[in-house]
Order: C-alpha cells, then sequence, then structure tokens
C-alpha cells in the first residue's frame, strides 16, 4: 500500500508537473502574448499596421532574427558574413534586434524541434529557413504555427513546395535553382559537344533545390547527355566520395561529373584525381566550396555555377527587418509585386527575389564562353572570382 | 519511503531546472501552455520507448537497437500505409486519406514487427548463446539498412523508387503529438494533439509499473536481473522472462517509431531515430536503473525522461540557437552525475577513495581539463580558467584527504 501511494505521488507530480507550475497561473499571460499578434496570418498578408508593431521596441532584450540552414557547410559561412554585415548596414542593434545563424542537423525532424523550440520562445522576431524537406508538410506546418504567434517567416535557398505550402512564408529569396541547373546543364553540354554520359551527386534528393536544379541539368544538357547515376549521400560526407566511386565503378561509360550541392565538388575531384581520369572526364559543380576551389585550382574542375549566399543573408535580413517593422517600402523595394494595400502579390511568382548567378571557369582556355548563358550570369575567370571573394573577406560562396 | 528516495532527488531537480530557468527567461511566463505542452510531448516520445530500453536493464540485459527498430518500424508502418491506401486520378497511392482502418493496419504491422525482433533477439541470446550487446547490436547495423531497401523496393513496385515514404494523412499525423486535437475544447481551452503521446505514456508507464511492481512476473524480471543463476536454479523459467522482457524493448521502440513517423510526416530509414538507443538508456539510467540489473522503478525512468528533456529545453532557452551542440555534454553530464550519485549512495559507508594513486593525479588532470573546456566554450576564457583551477583545487583537496586516511 506504502508503494501503491508513493507511486501515485511520483506519478502525478512528474508529468503534469510542468503543466501545473505554468499552465494554471499564466493562462492570461498566454492569451495576452497571442493576443498581440491576432490574426497574424490576415495581417500578414493586408499589410495592415498590426504586423510587427513593437516587435522589437516594448523590450530592453534584442529580438532576434534568426537564419535557419539545412545542414552544415562552408556555404553558409558566406551567407553569415552578409547577414553580419547587413546587421551593420542597417544598425539592427538601434532597432533592437539582432541576427543568429541556427545550423540544422540535417533532418526534418531537426528543424520541426527548432521551429517549435522557436515558437516557444519570447525573443524571435523573424525567421528565415532553408528547408531540409520541401515535401514535408509537418515542418510547412510548423512554419504555419510560428506565423499564427506573429514571428515573421521567409524561405531562403531552399523553399517549401510552391504547390502546397506557399502560404507556410511570406517570400522565397535565393537562387532560382531551375535556372541555375540549367546553366549548370549548359556548361556540360558545352564541354561535351558530342554528348556523353554523366553522373550526379547531391545530399538530400528530396530538397527542393536539389530536384529544381537536377530538372534544370537536364533541360541546359539536352539528350545528348545521358544521366546514369543520380546519387544522394544524406549529407555525410563520407558516403558523398564513396558515391562518385561506386557511380565511377558501376559505368565505366560515364565521362562527365556533376556536383549538385556545393560539398559533393571536393568529393568530386579527389575521386577524379585519385584515379587519374582527369583527361577522359569533365567536371561541372554547384557552387563554390574552397574545396571546389583548390581542384579548380588544380586543374580537376571545368566550370562552377556559383549562388550567392552572402546577398541571400544580406537581403534576407533587409526582409526581416522590414517584415518586423512592417517597412512597406522596402518590402515592395525588394519585391516590386508586392501591394501592401490588397496585401497580395500581383503577379505570379512575385513572391520569389532571385539572387544572382556566377559562373566560374579556370582561365581564359575554355570552351565556354559568356554568351553561352543568360544575360543575368556573370562570368568569371577562377582569379576575378577569387578577387570578389577577398573583397568580402570569404573563403567560399 | 527510502525506496523512493532517488525519485524525490529528482523532482526536486526538475522544480529546480525549471525555477532556474524561469529567472533567467521569460518564455516559461509568457507561453506556458505551449512550453508545457512542448516538454511533455517531447518527455512521451522519448518515454515510451525508455520504458522499454529500462525493463531490458532491470531484467540483466541491455538493448542497443532501439534507435534502428524505430526507424524500421516507422517503414513498415508507412509501407502498409501505401500498400493499402487508397489510389489518386493517376492511380498512384495516395496516403492522404488514409482511414482508421489503414491507420490502424499499419501500426498494428509495426508492433508485430517489433515483437518479431524482439522475439529473434531472445533466441540469439538465450538459444544461440550470442551476448545481449552483440544480439541487439546486429539489429542496430541491420534494421536501418534493410528499412531502406524495402522502402525503395516497396516504393518501386507502387510508383516512383524512393527511400523516403511521406505520410500526410491528418488522422495519423495528429499521432506524433503536433498540431490541435479535432478542435475539442475543454473549459474554452483548446486541446492540443501532445496529448495523444502523452495519454500513450501514462498508460504504458501505469501498465509496466502494475506488471513491475504487482505481478510475479515482475518480480521474476527483478530476480533474474539481480542475479540471473540463482534466479534460474529458484526455478524461474530466465528463457521465457527474457523473451517478455526484449519483446517489451523492441515493441516500446516500434510504438514510438509510429509515432516519430506521424511526427515528421515521413517514414526516412536514414534519419529517424538516429543515435535514440543512447537516449533511452540514458534515460533509464538517469532514472535510477542499475546497468549491472535488478534495479530501477518506472516512476524513476518517467522522472528521468521529464528530467533530461526539462534540462535540454531550458539550455535551450538560456543558450539559444545552437543550444543542441550542448545537447551531448549535458546528457553525458547527467548520466555520469546520475551513476556516480547511486554509487556513492551505496559505498559511501565504505571509505571508497575516488582518486587513488597514481590513477588519481590524472584523473584531476582531465577532470580539470574537462570543465575548463566547457566553461571555455560557455562562457570565454576567462571562465575556462577558473573553472580549471577551482576543479584543480577542489579534486586536489579531496586527493589530499583521502590520502591522509591511509591505504
Amino acid at each position: 500500500m506504502a508503494h501503491c501511494k508513493s507511486f501515485l505521488a511520483a506519478l502525478l507530480c512528474s508529468l503534469p508537473l510542468v503543466s501545473l507550475t505554468c499552465l494554471g497561473c499564466h493562462r492570461a499571460a498566454d492569451s495576452q502574448a497571442l493576443g498581440h499578434h491576432d490574426g497574424p496570418l490576415e495581417n500578414f498578408r493586408t499589410g495592415k499596421a498590426e504586423r510587427g508593431t513593437g516587435a522589437a521596441s516594448n523590450s530592453t532584450e534584442p529580438k532576434r532574427l534568426i537564419m535557419l540552414t539545412n545542414g552544415d557547410d562552408p556555404f553558409w559561412d558566406a551567407m553569415r558574413a552578409g547577414m553580419e554585415d547587413a546587421e551593420q548596414d542597417l544598425k539592427l542593434t538601434d532597432a533592437g534586434l539582432k541576427v543568429e545563424l541556427d545550423k540544422n542537423d540535417n533532418t526534418p525532424k531537426g528543424q520541426i524541434d527548432k521551429l517549435t523550440q522557436y515558437g516557444n520562445q519570447t525573443d524571435i522576431a523573424a525567421v528565415a529557413i532553408s528547408s531540409t524537406d520541401a515535401r514535408s508538410t509537418q515542418i510547412a506546418d510548423a512554419m504555419r504555427a510560428l506565423l499564427q504567434q506573429g514571428i515573421e517567416v521567409v524561405t531562403i535557398d531552399s523553399d517549401v513546395d510552391r504547390r502546397a505550402a506557399r502560404d507556410a512564408r511570406f517570400a522565397y529569396l535565393g537562387t532560382d535553382n531551375i535556372i541555375g541547373g540549367r546553366e549548370l546543364g549548359k556548361a556540360a553540354r558545352a564541354l561535351r559537344p558530342n554528348g556523353g554520359n554523366y553522373a550526379a551527386f547531391v545530399g538530400l534528393k528530396s530538397a527542393a533545390n536539389a530536384q529544381e536544379r537536377i530538372q534544370g541539368f537536364s533541360e541546359g544538357a539536352g539528350e545528348a547527355l545521358q544521366q546514369l547515376e543520380y546519387l544522394g549521400d544524406e549529407m555525410d560526407l563520407s558516403v558523398a566520395a564513396k558515391n562518385v566511386r561506386d557511380a565511377l565503378d558501376r559505368n565505366p561509360k560515364i565521362d562527365t561529373l556533376v556536383g549538385i550541392w556545393a560539398y559533393n565538388a571536393p568529393a568530386i575531384a579527389s575521386t577524379v584525381k585519385e584515379r587519374s581520369i582527369r583527361a577522359k572526364t569533365k567536371v561541372v559543380v554547384f557552387d563554390a566550396h574552397p574545396g571546389a576551389l583548390l581542384g579548380m585550382e588544380e586543374g580537376l574542375i571545368d566550370a562552377l555555377v556559383v549562388q550567392n549566399p552572402y546577398e541571400m543573408g544580406y537581403q534576407g535580413v533587409r526582409l526581416m527587418k522590414a517584415l518586423v517593422e512592417n517597412d512597406q517600402a522596402t518590402i515592395a523595394h525588394l519585391f516590386p509585386s508586392w501591394n501592401a494595400t490588397s496585401g497580395e502579390f500581383t503577379r505570379p511568382d512575385g513572391d520569389l527575389r532571385i539572387t544572382g548567378l556566377k559562373v566560374v571557369v579556370p582561365d581564359e582556355n575554355t570552351p565556354l564562353k559568356k554568351d553561352m548563358f543568360e544575360s543575368s550570369t556573370e562570368f568569371l575567370k577562377l582569379s576575378d572570382f577569387k578577387q570578389w571573394l577577398a573583397k568580402y573577406k570569404l573563403k567560399g560562396s | 519511503m527510502r525506496q523512493f528516495r532517488s525519485e524525490y532527488g529528482l523532482l526536486i531537480a526538475i522544480v529546480a531546472v525549471l525555477a532556474v530557468t524561469t529567472i533567467f527567461n521569460s518564455a516559461y511566463l509568457t507561453k506556458p501552455g505551449q512550453n508545457a505542452a512542448e516538454i511533455l510531448r517531447q518527455t512521451s516520445l522519448l518515454g515510451i520507448f525508455a520504458l522499454g530500453a529500462a525493463i531490458v536493464i532491470i531484467s540483466g540485459g541491455i538493448d542497443l537497437s532501439s534507435g534502428a527498430v524505430i526507424a524500421f518500424s516507422g517503414s513498415i508502418c508507412a509501407e502498409i500505409f501505401l500498400a493499402l491506401s487508397p489510389l489518386d486520378v493517376r492511380g498512384s497511392p495516395d496516403p492522404s486519406q488514409l482511414g482508421a482502418g489503414v491507420i490502424l493496419a499499419g501500426i498494428t504491422g509495426a508492433l508485430v514487427v517489433g515483437f518479431l525482433i524482439g522475439t529473434l533477439h531472445a533466441w540469439l541470446i538465450t538459444a544461440i548463446g550470442l551476448p545481449p550487446f552483440v544480439a541487439t547490436l546486429a539489429s542496430l547495423v541491420g534494421l536501418r539498412s534493410l528499412a531502406k531497401v524495402l522502402n525503395q523496393t516497396v516504393t518501386a513496385a507502387l510508383g516512383s523508387q524512393s527511400i523516403k515514404i511521406y505520410v500526410y494523412d491528418k488522422d495519423f499525423t495528429r499521432l506524433g503529438g503536433l498540431g490541435d486535437l479535432y478542435g475539442i475544447e475543454v473549459f474554452g481551452i483548446e486541446l492540443g494533439a501532445w496529448l495523444i503521446p502523452c495519454s500513450i505514456f501514462l498508460l504504458l508507464s501505469l501498465g509496466f509499473w502494475f506488471l513491475m511492481n504487482r505481478t510475479v512476473v515482475g518480480r521474476h524480471l527483478y530476480a533474474m536481473g539481480g542475479n540471473e543463476q540463482a534466479a534460474r536454479l529458484s526455478g524461474i523459467r530466465t528463457e521465457r522472462l527474457k523473451w517478455l522482457a526484449y519483446c517489451i524493448g523492441a515493441m516500446t521502440a516500434s510504438l514510438a517509431g509510429v509515432l516519430y513517423t506521424a511526427e515528421v510526416g515521413s517514414a526516412d530509414p536514414l534519419t529517424i531515430g538516429r543515435g535514440y538507443e543512447l537516449n533511452a538508456i540514458a534515460a533509464a539510467v538517469v532514472g535510477g536503473c542499475g546497468l549491472q540489473g535488478g534495479i530501477g522503478l518506472i516512476p524513476g525512468v518517467m522522472l528521468g525522461v521529464l528530467f533530461l528533456r526539462v534540462v535540454i529545453d531550458s539550455v535551450a532557452k538560456l543558450v539559444g540557437s545552437g543550444a543542441d551542440d550542448y545537447e551531448g555534454i549535458i546528457v553525458g553530464f547527467l548520466v555520469v552525475l546520475a551513476v556516480a550519485f547511486n554509487e556513492l549512495r551505496q559505498t559511501s559507508r565504505g571509505g571508497k577513495k575516488f582518486f587513488p594513486g597514481a590513477l588519481g593525479y590524472v584523473a584531476i588532470v582531465a577532470l580539470a581539463l574537462l570543465a575548463g573546456s566547457v566553461g571555455l566554450v560557455m562562457s570565454g576564457g576567462v571562465a575556462g580558467a577558473v573553472a580549471g583551477v577551482v576543479s584543480v583545487i577542489v579534486l586536489g583537496a579531496v586527493k589530499f584527504i583521502e590520502s591522509r586516511r591511509g591505504p
């Protein structure tokens, strides 16, 4: 009997403990906190004055603008540099704001947990997320839950599924990955004018940017280039290198290697060097991972299609600050089709702001020429690109 | 009362952590209901399979396969959903409108798989004679790979080949505890879906407490964990008890696998439940279970899980972004602290030396460096130096006092 009483006491005290200490006493505080942002979704779309009012001003503690990545990679260092420069240039401290870059563990659950945790905090004003899994309804739901609590949400670098979850964020800011993939495909086609066989490598096949890039690559490369392998490594660097070796072992006909995510480049370059197959293999990759720059210097890589994470970070902070402060002029400047009165974007895909692309080649002895690519895409030699990196004190992009 | 001393200690520790967090961060006061619901939801998801791991540990075994079983059973559940779900206009399975029967079939399938995995473990241990560590290690290594291959085979047969299977059905995803509970209100407060995993956890806890404390089988499990040979010589059929313990361990992990799959809305054998086997063991140990077997109480395990989640949530509140980087340090520290605390309670009267001889000197250096490193990463170089120096002084003093006592 004594055991029974002790157990019941422990049982009653354990799980409901947290509820009892918090739930009963402060229900009013809860509703006040939520009530401050009544109907945020409506406000969000209409741009009415309630949006963001006081988010940064009513507390002595600075409110946080968070960039949540999908995983860890030097790619994000460039974005952090852009965020920190924006923090200085836009005088975020004076506005009662500060920026933070939070790195996810590559899993959808990691992002869901982090988004839920953000909602449970009081000092978060806005979140920009690079979605780990575009098709995850639970990530989209967690983003919607933040919106309902008055926390601004945008996507950067990798968007949600635009057919199903466009309402889960205000807008997307980053690369048009289909165009980016297409530029990479055009580079491969120019390097293999008579056609060939390629293997492509990526981290998470389920990520929106991965799906869009590989689709774009296929369009740009044309039918003469055949895909023999498309392998994902779940962001495990060891698997990334193994995938390249396995693909080459399985398919001796492969003559072109394609890196879809930043860290795939050094994995490809090291395997090409290790197997001494450079003479018969063309290599084109996305992004300028520090390892990719070294690979190009060593003559192992033919072309880089480089995004601009610095710009994503800078403009992302600018957008989050504008949303928090309800600065309609800046929002409209970033998204010209945004109509503050109606609270809608006036043209399809008006909620996408595309940051620039660069095609980087080793030197002038390349068959690639600027006129092969979109007019908006910059065309640079490696030496010029490294000067651009040095200007912003970056090691990669 | 003495039997529950560590449970009351855990309760006090939980209250202390909540109080300290509330002092330094306003989130618990500003969003109390939301924070409580999230802590309880996370506690329940971890607690469900930690209970199973605890029963295996109490019975004198160890189960390293929980994380892999979570991934495998979640995949089996999703595969059953795909196989039974209605077809969309293009003739592909549509996992957005499953229906109660299909959901029940998926969950039942996952639990049956858990039962079979537990049976396999018990067979390998009792009939073949493998150590529990090796038998369950094989599952840890193999099940994820098998789930990956099965998912690809099933999805290829039903449409497009994929390692990951998405499940969009709202009724199913509610089982993970996120979102609303069909809009049901009590006293004007809308209930959340977090009550679902929480209720399952409480029911399982009650059931396992009854099994362990009120049945002959429970007493035999404790007896076998305490001294297997003596139990066998007393006429206890230890093979059957091991079968029961490993089935409970695997089936609770299977149930957790279903709930985690519901939580993320997809079955991904590569990411779901990664490393969770150690979380379950850590929760059981913090809750008072002795890895030598025969020791541990169900309320203790419940409180151990709650304590771990409260501490992790507290760190998330106090550290902010990147708090998850510290999660491993904290859980590791708590596990060592809990085991050391239990050890101290049992041996304090024996005049045990903590820093004997040369080993003691090196251990003091290692502990001081550890304290310094933690201080450095959390608060900078000065805090690291202070933590290191203080550790050397305190531990050195303990060593000095011990050496005065003689051998």
